[in-house]
C-alpha cells in the first residue's frame, strides 16, 4: 500500500511559486513578441477632422498614424505628396531611415520597394515624376509629428522621400518643406524598427497602405 | 557585384549612428548649438571639440575657450545683426560656426565661407584689431559666391591704375597687412592688393565698418576708390534695393 506522503507547507510555497514563475514566463513572452500591444491603434472614421480633406492615413506594422497635410504652408510639395498617395505608390514601402526617438524616414520608391529592396542605394530612389522646388518661407514650427520631404544637400531637390520626426527640430525650420502634422498615431511610428548602430535599417519596416480619407 | 553589396552593407552596419541633427544639415561634426532664437534666423553653432573637413580634411579649426567664445559672440553677434533676415536669405547665408585656430590646409584664415551650406565659419580668435571689420568681409565672400554673375573681375581690375597687377591668388602674396592705408592710393588696404575679390570684399568690409562722413571723405579724396565704393554700392542694391550700409 502506497502512502500519501502529505506537501509541507514550504513544498507547497514552492510549486505555487513554479507555477507563478510559468505563467510570468510565458506572459511575458507574448507581450514582448506582440510589440504593438500597449500602441493604441485609432479608427479615422471615429474622428470628427475640421479639414477631412487634408487627412491622410498611413498604415504601419502597429496601426494608423493619421496626417493632416498643409497645403496653405507648402501647396507644390502637398500636390506631389497626395498624387502619390492617391496613386499607391507609398504601399510596400520601406522605412529605411531610422533614428530611435528622432526621425523616419521612408517613401524611396525605386529602392525601397518590398520584394526588390536594394540596400545598397536605398535613400537614393526617385519617383519618376522629377524634383520640386523647396517650399520653405513659410512658417512652420517643426515640433515632433511634423512630416517633411525629404531633399539631397542641395535644395530644390524634393521628390517622394519624406520624413516624420520623433522630437522637436528647431533647426529643420526653413530648411526642409513640410507638408504636414501627425495628429494621432506617433506611437505607432515609435515602435518602427530602427537599427542601433545605423541610421539605415536591415529588414525595415514598411507602409501597408497610405491612402487619404476622401479618396 | 554581391561581394560589393555585401561589403557596402556591412560598411553601412558597422557605421556609427550620426543622430546629430547639426551635422545632418551643414556637414561639419563636432558643433552644438550657442544660440538660434535670433531677430534675423542666424543660427549660432561653436565647435564642442575639434573638427576636420573637405575632401582632403585640410579645413581644420579647434573648440573654443568658453570665455573667449561669450566675448567673441558679442561681437559677431552685434555685427551680423545689421542684416535683415531678408537680405540674409538673398546672399544664402544662415548658419555661423564659431571656432578657434581656423586653417587651410595649414594657413591661418579667419574665416571661410560656403554659400551651398549657407554657412560662414569664424576664427574668433583671429586678429582683434581687424575681428568685426573681417566679419563682414567674410560675408562678402559669401556674396559674391552666391552672386558670381553680378560682380566681374575685369571691371573691377580696370578700376586700377593701368601698371597695377594682382596676384594670382590671395595665398600666392606676401601682401596681407589688414591695416587700412591713411593715404588709400586706390586701395583700403595691402591686402587688396591680393586679388580682385579680396579687394571687393575690402571695400564691402570698410563700407560696413567705417562711418558715412568717413566713406564719404575718402570718396571725395580717391578716385579710384570712389568709382569701387560705387561699384558695390550698385551691385548689393541689385540685390536688395532696400539694403544701407551707414547711416
Amino acid at each position: 500500500m502506497i502512502k500519501k506522503i502529505k506537501a509541507s507547507a514550504s513544498e507547497r510555497f514552492i510549486l505555487i511559486l513554479l507555477i507563478l514563475l510559468g505563467i510570468t514566463t510565458f506572459g511575458t513572452y507574448f507581450v514582448i513578441k506582440n510589440e504593438c500591444i500597449f500602441v493604441k491603434n485609432f479608427n479615422p472614421k471615429k474622428i470628427n477632422f475640421k479639414k477631412p480633406n487634408n487627412i491622410a492615413i498611413l498604415n504601419a506594422p502597429c496601426g494608423n498614424v493619421i496626417i493632416e497635410l498643409y497645403p496653405d504652408v507648402s501647396p507644390n510639395a502637398v500636390r506631389r505628396f497626395i498624387t502619390l498617395i492617391k496613386s499607391n505608390a507609398y504601399e510596400n514601402i520601406a522605412f529605411h531611415r531610422v533614428i530611435k526617438n528622432q526621425l523616419i524616414q521612408a517613401g524611396d520608391l525605386e529602392f525601397g520597394k518590398k520584394g526588390s529592396l536594394d540596400y545598397g542605394k536605398i535613400g537614393t530612389g526617385k519617383s519618376g515624376l522629377g524634383t520640386i522646388k523647396s517650399e520653405i518661407n513659410n512658417n512652420f514650427n517643426y515640433t515632433k509629428g511634423s512630416v517633411g520631404l525629404a531633399r539631397t544637400f542641395k535644395s530644390d531637390t524634393e521628390d517622394s522621400q519624406f520624413f516624420i520626426i520623433l522630437q522637436d527640430e528647431p533647426l529643420y525650420e526653413g530648411e526642409y518643406t513640410p507638408v504636414g502634422k501627425v495628429l494621432y498615431g506617433i506611437k505607432v511610428l515609435e515602435k518602427i524598427k530602427y537599427q542601433r548602430n545605423s541610421e539605415y535599417v536591415l529588414r525595415p519596416d514598411f507602409i501597408n497602405s497610405f491612402i487619404m480619407l476622401n479618396k | 557585384m554581391n561581394l560589393l553589396r555585401s561589403i557596402l552593407l556591412l560598411i553601412i552596419l558597422i557605421i556609427p549612428v550620426k543622430a546629430n541633427t547639426i551635422y545632418n544639415i551643414i556637414k561639419i561634426p563636432n558643433l552644438e548649438i550657442y544660440e538660434i532664437n535670433t531677430k534675423n534666423k542666424l543660427k549660432y553653432f561653436y565647435a564642442a571639440a575639434p573638427f576636420r573637413l573637405g575632401t582632403q580634411k585640410n579645413i581644420v579649426c579647434s573648440n573654443p575657450n568658453k570665455k573667449d567664445l561669450e566675448i567673441k559672440y558679442k561681437t559677431i553677434y552685434k555685427n551680423l545683426s545689421r542684416y535683415s533676415y531678408n537680405y540674409l536669405k538673398k546672399i544664402n547665408l544662415k548658419y555661423i560656426v564659431m571656432c578657434e585656430n581656423l586653417s587651410i590646409s595649414e594657413l591661418y584664415t579667419a574665416g571661410i565661407p560656403d554659400n551651398i551650406m549657407k554657412t560662414l565659419i569664424l576664427d574668433i580668435k583671429f586678429n582683434g584689431d581687424y575681428f568685426e571689420r573681417v566679419i563682414h568681409h567674410e560675408v562678402f565672400h559669401i556674396i559674391y559666391l552666391q552672386h558670381k554673375k553680378i560682380f566681374n573681375d575685369e571691371e573691377w581690375f580696370r578700376f586700377n591704375n593701368s601698371k597695377f597687377q594682382y596676384a594670382k591668388c590671395s595665398t600666392c602674396t606676401k601682401k596681407i597687412g589688414l591695416d587700412t592705408y591713411d593715404k588709400t592710393k586706390g586701395f583700403f588696404s595691402e591686402y587688396s592688393m591680393s586679388t580682385a575679390p579680396e579687394d571687393m570684399a575690402e571695400v564691402y568690409s570698410h563700407m560696413m565698418y567705417l562711418k558715412k562722413n568717413e566713406i564719404d571723405q575718402i570718396r571725395k579724396l580717391d578716385p579710384i576708390l570712389n568709382n569701387k565704393i560705387s561699384y558695390i554700392e550698385n551691385k548689393i542694391k541689385q540685390i536688395d534695393s532696400s539694403f544701407i550700409f551707414n547711416d
